[in-house]
This record gives C-alpha cells, structure tokens and sequence, in this order.
C-alpha cells in the first residue's frame, strides 16, 4: 500500500480492530509494514495495527532477567519478550515443599501462599514444546520484529483442541475482518441531506424561540442558515433572484423550503392566508388563534350537546378553520391545545376531548 | 538467531521428496496400534531413533524421527504424537529423518479435524496470499 493511501492518524481510533489484541497470523505480523507516521503502528492492508495476540509452541528460550522465547505458530516464528513478575523472581524455599503431617489438616496461611507461588511458577516457566498464548505489542528492534508480551500464559492444550480452534478462528477473522477494507462513513462538507435537514429545523426552530417571532416571512430567517452552506456568499435582498451558477446558495433555498415544510407538517408555522406574500405564523406566539380556540370551547362547553363529553379536536378544529382561517391543521391545533391545557385553561375530558376549564 | 518457522505437513508429505533438506517441518503420527492404525513401530533409545507411522489412501506411511534432542521422554506406543523438527537426510538411510526439536504427546487428537483445519488454511494462503505462500513453500525464513 503506497504511503500517501495510509490512513491519516487522527482516525485510527474509527477502526475497531486498532483498539484490539488482533490475532494474525506470525506471518504477518513479520511482514506488516510500518506506518510512516508513527513508529510501533503497523499496517496489515488498509488496518492500523499495534497489538496482537498470538497462540503458538515455544521453539527456543532464552532466559535472564526478562525471559525471551521464540513461538512459533506454523506460519511464522516470532520472538516474544516475556517479562517476569516479581514473584517469579523470588527463589522458593526448599523447606516450603511439603506441609507436615501435623498440619495436614489445618489450613496454614503460609503454607497455602506458597502453594499458590508454586503454581504461579509452574504457569509462567516455559519449556520448549509447550503451548504460549502471549498478547502484546509488536514493536521492531535492531531490524527485527518482536512482541512485547502484557500478557503471557501457558496454554494446557493435550489433544491440539486449542490449536485447531484457534487455527479455525483466525481464518474466519481473516476472512471477515482483517481482510476486508476499512468503511469509515464520509466526514467530508458534503453531508446527506436528511441530516442537514434537520440541522435547519432545528435551527430555526430555536431562533423563533429565541426571538418570540410571530410572523415572518422566509428570506428573513434565510441568512440563519449560512452557517450550514460556509461556500456560499452573501444573498441578496428580498424579491431579486439568487445569482445564477452558484450551486450552494440554490441549495439553501432548497434547504429552507424544505425545513418550512417539515415545520409546517409539525404545525409549529402555518400560514393562515395561501398568497403570493408567504407569511408564515408561528403556533407558539399567535395570540389571536390562541384566543380563537379558548372561545370556541368556552361557547361550545355551555352547549348541552358538549357538556359532558366534551368538544372532539375535530369539531373544534372546524370551527377554526372556519373563524379564524381554513389553513389551520391538525397539528397546530394540538400544539394550541396543549398549550392551553398547560394554562389550565381548558382540560382533556378524554382522548381527543376537551372542555373549558371553569373553577 | 531464530529458528526457521515449522510448517505443518502431513506424513505423506514428509517421505514424497517435497520438501528440502534443512527445512523446519511438524508433522504426526501414531506409534502403533492406535485404533484406526495399526502398525507395529520401534523406540530405540540407545540409537534415538523413533518411528511414527499412519495410515492415509490406504497405505502406510513412516516418518523416522531423531530424538537426541527431546530426549529423555516417555514414550507411549500406539500414541499419536506431533514433532516439530528439521529434515535431516541421513548417511546410509533411505528416506529422510526429522530431527526432533519438539516431539508431544497429542493421544486424543481429532486427526480428521486437524487435517481439515490444516488444508483451509493452506488453501487460505493460497488464494489470498500468493506472495506468502511461495515464502512458506520455501520455509526458509531467516530472521
């Protein structure tokens, strides 16, 4: 893979397999090939690598202070830097063998901790033939690569039972893992148009919140949502055309039609009056339709017919259209109708019922 | 310097001619009268030399195992065992020996399964990685 086609690494972190002990072959962890970018980062195709996790027999030992030894899993021999721990470094007692008889059946402290110092011992002395599972990181000294072990146990495995899982398991990872390419989604300026979408709503959802706006009309609130289009230059004012060719500010337009339209399907605007000038009123701030609806059910609720039940949304909702303005919907009338049922103005009878709230 | 990677061969493998002189090898085989095989081989400590020998295609195949180097070990006969070990051709003898690095006893092991296993991965390196293949064919990594 060419360096310039390495991953930049300020994404490496993206890629799962980075974070984790990756179990290749000894292979290919001798033929990865170092990132220029960082050193000890290694790249097996297209995925950072720093620590692996390998099972294979100790072909050849060599012990002083840290313990090395080569494993070998059948595709490759590696050198494995076992570090000791201090425990095994301490020299055991001749005398701590065996408990005497008169201890045998009480339970001596001393006895136990060095029973367990033994087999400490036994798990971390390697002989050669044996079965090491070692997890590290790989790293290269004097031109060679090597795995620094965190973690190093013997594997008790009698009839290869390991060995062949282990065998079965890495060609599978392989197959579906390493093998394939890194998909990181496009973090890119060109983001998908449901996302910005939102993004818009949301935006001027806040600014009509923010500045009790009760009408307005869409080149108004146009310049608010430059920030999601940097490219595009300064729009001109009402009633002149966008000028021609330039992709972005078009894209706004789109944009902003679009977010109103969503806006008014969750009736948090409506226009109460389809005309050329396209006003849009916002619910939240309309006193007058607000007031519409209070007298609607304050004058139906003394009617016999909706004394007890109640008036339905629909019935209501037809008074309005035909009082106030036939544009009102469904949708803003719930907001409306919740907003008074906070003010304890009117109160739900049943679902879909209200009445005028008299105290 | 490190010792050159053992790759797994099957018996059959071992006595065909494939494979070099000085090349590092791990192969199996049973001592004899193992239930599915039957074959009465030899342990002869003072020489060590041992024998392993299976059954495959309905013939019988012999592996010669030196095993100054893993000795003193108990043998089991009619056990399976694994070795991991150089080919060595040896003066005055037909066929070749492998001189035992590593010689386990594995009494038990799934040989059907452990055949398989060994054949998806060859042919794993096969098709994904022509260029490590041809390296492990040779075996002669020197590191």
């Amino acid at each position: 893979m060419d360096p310039a086609e390495e991953l930049p690494s300020m994404l490496w972190g993206l890629d799962p397999i980075f974070s984790a002990f990756a179990r290749l072959h000894v292979t290919d962890i001798l033929h990865m090939r170092e990132s220029c970018q960082v050193p000890d980062i290694y790249f097996y195709k297209s995925h950072p690598i720093h620590k692996v996790d390998v099972l294979g027999t100790v072909v050849y030992k060599r012990e002083r202070e840290d313990f090395f030894c080569y494993g070998d899993d059948g595709t490759g021999v590696i050198n494995c830097l076992c570090w000791k721990n201090d425990p095994m470094k301490e020299e055991l007692d001749s005398d701590g063998g065996k408990p005497s008889d008169d201890l045998q059946h009480s339970f001596n402290l001393a006895v136990e901790v060095k029973k367990l110092k033994q087999a400490q011992q036994t798990h971390f002395r390697l002989e050669i033939g044996e079965l090491l599972r070692v997890r590290g990181q790989v790293k290269t000294s004097r031109q060679q690569r090597e795995m620094m072990a965190s973690t190093y146990y013997k594997v008790n495995d009698p009839v290869m039972a390991v060995q062949i899982e282990w065998m079965s398991d890495v060609l599978q990872l392989y197959r579906e893992f390493y093998d394939k390419p890194l998909h990181l989604q496009n973090i890119s300026a060109s983001e998908s148009p449901i996302t910005s979408l939102s993004k818009a709503t949301q935006i001027i959802k806040d600014f009509l919140e923010q500045k009790a706006v009760s009408k307005f009309r869409p080149y108004d609130i146009q310049d608010i949502l430059q920030p999601l289009f940097p490219s595009c230059p300064e729009v001109a004012p009402a009633g002149q055309e966008p000028v021609a060719g330039s992709s972005t500010c078009q894209q706004l337009h789109v944009l902003l039609k679009e977010a109103l339209q969503l806006l008014q399907d969750e009736g948090v605007v409506y226009r109460k009056v389809k005309s050329q000038d396209e006003v849009y009123f916002v619910t939240a701030q309309d006193k007058d339709l607000l007031m519409a609806v209070k007298d609607i059910i304050r004058e139906d609720s003394k009617r016999e017919k909706y004394q007890e039940k109640g008036c339905h949304i629909l019935h209501i909702l037809s008074s309005v259209r035909q009082r106030h303005s036939m544009n009102v919907s469904k949708a803003v009338l719930e907001l409306v109708l919740k907003s008074l049922e906070c003010n304890s103005d009117i109160i739900s009878t049943r679902d879909n019922y209200f009445t005028y709230f008299i105290i | 310097m490190l010792p050159a990677v053992a790759v797994y061969y099957f018996p059959w493998e071992v006595n065909s001619g494939a494979l070099q002189d000085g090349e590092s090898v791990r192969t199996f085989g049973s001592k004899t009268n193992f239930a599915h095989f039957s074959r009465l081989t030899q342990y002869e400590p003072e020489k060590s030399r041992a024998s392993l020998t299976t059954q495959h295609a309905s013939k019988e195949h012999h592996v010669v195992i030196n095993t100054s180097f893993v000795e003193p070990f108990n043998p089991i006969i009619g056990a399976q065992y694994i070795v991991l070990g150089e080919i060595e051709t040896a003066q005055g003898v037909d066929g070749v020996r492998v001189c035992a690095r590593v010689l386990n006893c594995v009494d038990g092991v799934n040989i059907a399964l452990l055949q398989k296993v060994i054949n998806e991965q060859r042919s794993f390196f096969r098709e994904r990685r022509p260029d490590l293949w041809s390296l492990l064919q040779r075996s002669r990594a020197c590191l």
